[in-house]
């Protein structure tokens, strides 16, 4: 750690020189800032100005790659102090300016919430973990417990405060990642992706911490959140960056998003579902103005509106089921030591079916796709591939059957080139060099990896790498694709990129299953979905169906996906009811589409 | 090494080890507890030094004798504790006992009595002396060592080398944020082998395989525990981790008198029992079990 080290008391009221006293000042001031990492060529952000006054709360937008996260982590310090960059500009922070003061000193004016809740958690008590900080700051020992008894209480977990981090749920973990910056007494709350690691229920709970701490007014936060659906309802400004890094938009959450939603939209910016969904209706002939950004405001809009002649739209018919499923799951009950992980599942899955499983945190789904894959060997005669006996088949004949992808691709590379790792799967099955070479140089290049054949697979983007992933499980031929949490963690756009993937694949005959809880793209992507509970079937359906029963889907600890939740039981536009995914929607104006056509 | 009874074991969601969890609270009689660790890692060093130099076997045996009694008093009586007395330690000392009397060079025991001849390989029962009595006395380390080891949690022991030993807390501390890292490899090393089983990696029987296996663990492992390691740093950091030279201390590890009369008494009794097995059995036993080198070479 190098820079100046003051006491924070002392540093909280070091005023610049020229510094006018008589002006409200902003909790943070962004000048010209240009952040260019160790051995990168160009920075991102490139340059961003804005400021964060007392109690506001703005939030960080930006297509993937335009250097949020980059941007955070600068606001603290920790770049250029703990992670090694060059920073261009000003960030003055609470008076004091970031390039020459210590992260100690500036985590009395910023605190931080990563993304990852596990890797902010060091110690052996939710008291202890919340003490941490103000602990670092030689505070005594009364106004540690005080300050750790105050943060504790506003996030709920003040109760819990002897118990081991662990037990908590992912949710639960980042309301006291929360609380631990609480602590630090900084006025101002800087949260990276704070959802991005958690399901639904998870992030509902985290933003109704969130909402608390706004409701109180006495810290400002600066949010970067792909979520917007769960972020939008309290967010006072945004501000948004191109993919360069440079500043295109700063104001109130209505201007940026109602008044430029187009403009952000082509720059690959997410915008929230039901704003997607009113970009999409308005070309339909809906007015819609002004543009919702809720679900319930979608709602309301499209109440407010007469009624827009349509035929109603609808969805292709799912596929009628053929005579015989491809995988058929009988009683199957897996136990790992002395607890029952899935409890007498019966289930099947067609041919070319696009299968989401969901289901809240610890509800058995990877158990349940690890089983069908036969990754853990399920009882014999419990499930079948294809009239094969997962329970009794071996690796070799299992990987020509179903490819499985878990959820970090990385576990699963086991050589070193790319070429290497596809041929890995064709030259244990003894294929001569010839036809593993033109079978792989064909993958390779489907897959868009051609100009990476040599590259070591741990130093291909992360993007790349899930796809080499997905190439991988496919080489031996296998008609069926599993796939664990394979979202996970990930921004909206690299999500959205595997999944259409997959999509592609379904379309040329791959059955497709795979473990999410993003619900939304659940919606977008998946024909028949896979509701789990407590290591049991909750139900089985089309996605349709299953999102038409909200209340199961609340029981299952879900949430149902935000254009589902504006357009469920619309009474004023039959033509939209039940509709849960955004290209189902209509598009075009009546005139021209032919009728009864799908959107 | 802490006290992890089976309850506070299910804590933790994918592990068998929970560093954090508090030491049983039990009755006044269990005493160990609360020394502080330094005490209770300290006093039984001069022992387990002299006990290396050993070679009889009465020596090892009295101090198997204290370390028990000092743990069926001190620590709480946890069926974990009763299989580590009873059955791990004991059962332990005659595989090595029996391993190192086959082990021993048979020119340099007593060869009046001969245990069995396989053709020209000849055991003798001066080698089962020798070996036995290693086999006690690394148990006989052991157990002084479970003294501290059943008895004190990871983040007591870092409390009192930062509070006593003035070893830097970014250390101390660090390290206590890597017990954490423990169970989250365990597990994360279990999905890296389920997916190389997955992908047919590196099948096969025999040493070789194993090792062709675990080195391709490796890699992702590394990848993993480097990625999360600068993370928790980065975490800690914010949280003005390492800003002084010292940080607040809530839980305080105090070096009390009683610590001292324990370090005292133990010493006490380590020279007592030397003195006597010395005066004892010390000049008696035969010259060529003295010099016998179970590790010498042939």
């Amino acid at each position: 750690m190098t820079g100046l080290e003051r006491p924070p008391s002392a540093a909280a009221q070091v005023t610049l020189p020229g510094d006018d006293v008589a002006r409200p000042r902003a909790l943070l001031r962004v000048r010209d800032v240009a952040i260019t990492h160790e051995g990168a060529d160009a920075a991102t952000p490139a340059a961003v100005s804005f400021e964060v006054a007392p109690g506001e709360v703005v939030l960080l937008l930006g297509p993937s790659g335009s250097g949020k996260s980059t941007l955070t982590l600068a606001l603290n310090g920790l770049i250029p102090h703990a992670v090694p960059a060059e920073v261009h500009g000003t960030i003055d922070v609470g008076g004091v300016a970031a390039s020459v003061t210590s992260v100690a000193v500036l985590s009395t004016h910023v605190g931080m919430v990563f993304q990852d809740p596990d890797a902010q958690l060091v110690t052996g008590t939710l008291l202890d973990e919340v003490a941490f900080g103000p602990e670092n700051l030689r505070m005594p020992v009364a106004e540690v417990l005080g300050r750790s008894e105050d943060a504790l209480r506003r996030v709920g977990l003040w109760e819990r405060r002897g118990e081991n981090p662990d037990r908590l749920s992912g949710g639960g973990r980042q309301r006291l990642a929360i609380a631990c910056a609480l602590a630090m007494g900084s006025p101002l709350l800087v949260l990276d992706e704070p959802t991005a690691n958690l399901d639904p229920q998870g992030t509902e709970e985290v933003y109704a911490a969130l909402a608390e701490l706004v409701a109180a007014g006495d810290r400002a936060i600066l949010l970067v959140e792909h979520n917007l659906d769960a972020a939008i309802g309290f967010v006072d400004r945004a501000v948004v960056l191109d993919k360069d890094g440079r500043l295109v938009a700063d104001g109130t959450v209505d201007a940026v998003l109602q008044g430029r939603a187009e403009e952000l939209h082509a720059m690959g910016v997410w915008l929230p579902t039901s704003t997607l969904a009113a970009l999409r209706l308005r070309q339909a002939g809906y007015s819609l103005d002004p543009l919702p950004l809720t679900p319930d405001q979608l709602r309301a809009a499209l109440e407010a509106e007469p009624p827009v002649p349509l035929p109603l739209a609808q969805s292709s018919p799912p596929p009628e089921s053929s005579a015989e499923p491809l995988i058929s799951v009988r009683g199957l009950t897996l136990t790992r030591g002395r607890s029952t992980v899935l409890h007498d599942i019966d289930l099947e899955v067609q041919r070319g079916d696009f299968v989401a499983v969901v289901g809240a945190n610890g509800a058995g789904k990877t158990s349940l796709v690890q089983a069908i894959a036969g990754v853990v060997p399920p009882p014999r005669g419990t499930v079948h591939l294809d009239g094969l006996d997962v329970g009794r088949a071996d690796a070799r004949t299992l990987t020509s059957r179903i490819g499985f992808v878990f959820q970090n691709p990385e576990h699963q590379f086991v050589a070193h080139t790319v070429f290497d790792e596809v041929a890995h799967g064709l030259r244990l099955r003894g294929l001569p060099d010839t036809e593993v070479r033109e079978r792989t140089e064909a993958l390779l290049e489907r897959f868009g990896l051609t100009a990476k054949a040599g590259t070591h697979p741990f130093l291909l983007s992360g993007g790349q790498k899930r796809r080499l992933s997905v190439g991988t499980a496919l080489v031996a031929g296998a008609p069926v694709l599993a796939l664990d949490e394979p979202t996970f963690g990930q921004d909206r756009a690299r999500a959205d990129e595997l999944l259409g993937l997959l999509r592609e694949l379904n379309r040329d005959g791959t059955t497709i299953l795979v473990v999410t809880h993003d619900m939304q793209l659940v919606a977008e992507y998946a024909d028949r979905m896979v509701v789990m509970a407590e290591g049991r079937v909750l139900t089985h359906g089309t996605t349709t169906d299953v999102f038409a029963d909200a209340d199961l889907v609340e029981r299952a600890g879900l949430r149902l996906p935000p254009l589902a939740r504006a357009l469920r039981g619309i009474t004023g536009h039959p033509e939209l009811t039940g509709i849960a995914r955004l290209r189902d929607l209509p598009s075009a104006p009546p005139a021209s589409r032919p009728p009864g056509s799908a959107a | 090494m802490t006290v992890t009874g089976p309850v506070l074991t299910a804590r933790a969601p994918y592990a068998q080890v929970d560093p954090y969890a508090d030491a049983v609270t039990a009755a006044s009689a269990r005493f160990l507890y609360r020394l502080n660790p330094l005490a209770k890692l300290l006093a039984p060093v001069p022992a387990i030094v002299l006990l290396i130099f050993t070679r009889d076997a009465a020596t090892p045996l009295a101090f198997l004798a204290l370390s028990y009694a000092v743990l069926l008093v001190g620590v709480s009586f946890t069926r974990r504790l009763v299989a580590v007395l009873l059955l791990g330690l004991p059962l332990g000392a005659l595989i090595i006992g029996i391993g190192f009397s086959l082990w021993t060079d048979p020119s340099h025991v007593d060869q009046s009595i001969v245990v069995w001849q396989i053709g020209s390989w000849t055991v003798y029962a001066g080698a089962f002396a020798v070996g036995l009595a290693t086999g006690l006395r690394l148990a006989a380390i052991v157990a002084l060592t479970l003294i501290a080891g059943l008895s004190t949690t990871g983040p007591d022991l870092v409390r009192a080398t930062v509070q006593q030993l003035r070893v830097p807390y970014r250390i101390g501390y660090t390290a206590l944020a890597a017990f954490r890292f423990v169970p989250r490899f365990a597990h994360e090393l279990e999905v890296i082998r389920r997916a190389h089983r997955v992908r047919g990696a590196h099948g096969g029987r025999g040493p070789f395989a194993v090792i062709a296996r675990w080195s391709g663990y490796i890699v992702p492992l590394m990848a993993g525990a480097i990625r999360h390691a600068e993370r928790v740093a980065l975490a800690m950091d914010a949280r003005a981790f390492g800003a002084y030279a010292d940080r607040t201390e809530r839980h305080l590890v105090p070096f009390r008198t009683r610590d001292v009369v324990f370090i005292v008494l133990f010493l006490a009794a380590s020279a007592a029992i030397f003195f006597i097995c010395n005066a004892l059995w010390g000049s008696t036993p035969n010259p060529r079990v003295a010099d016998a080198r179970p590790w010498g070479p042939a």
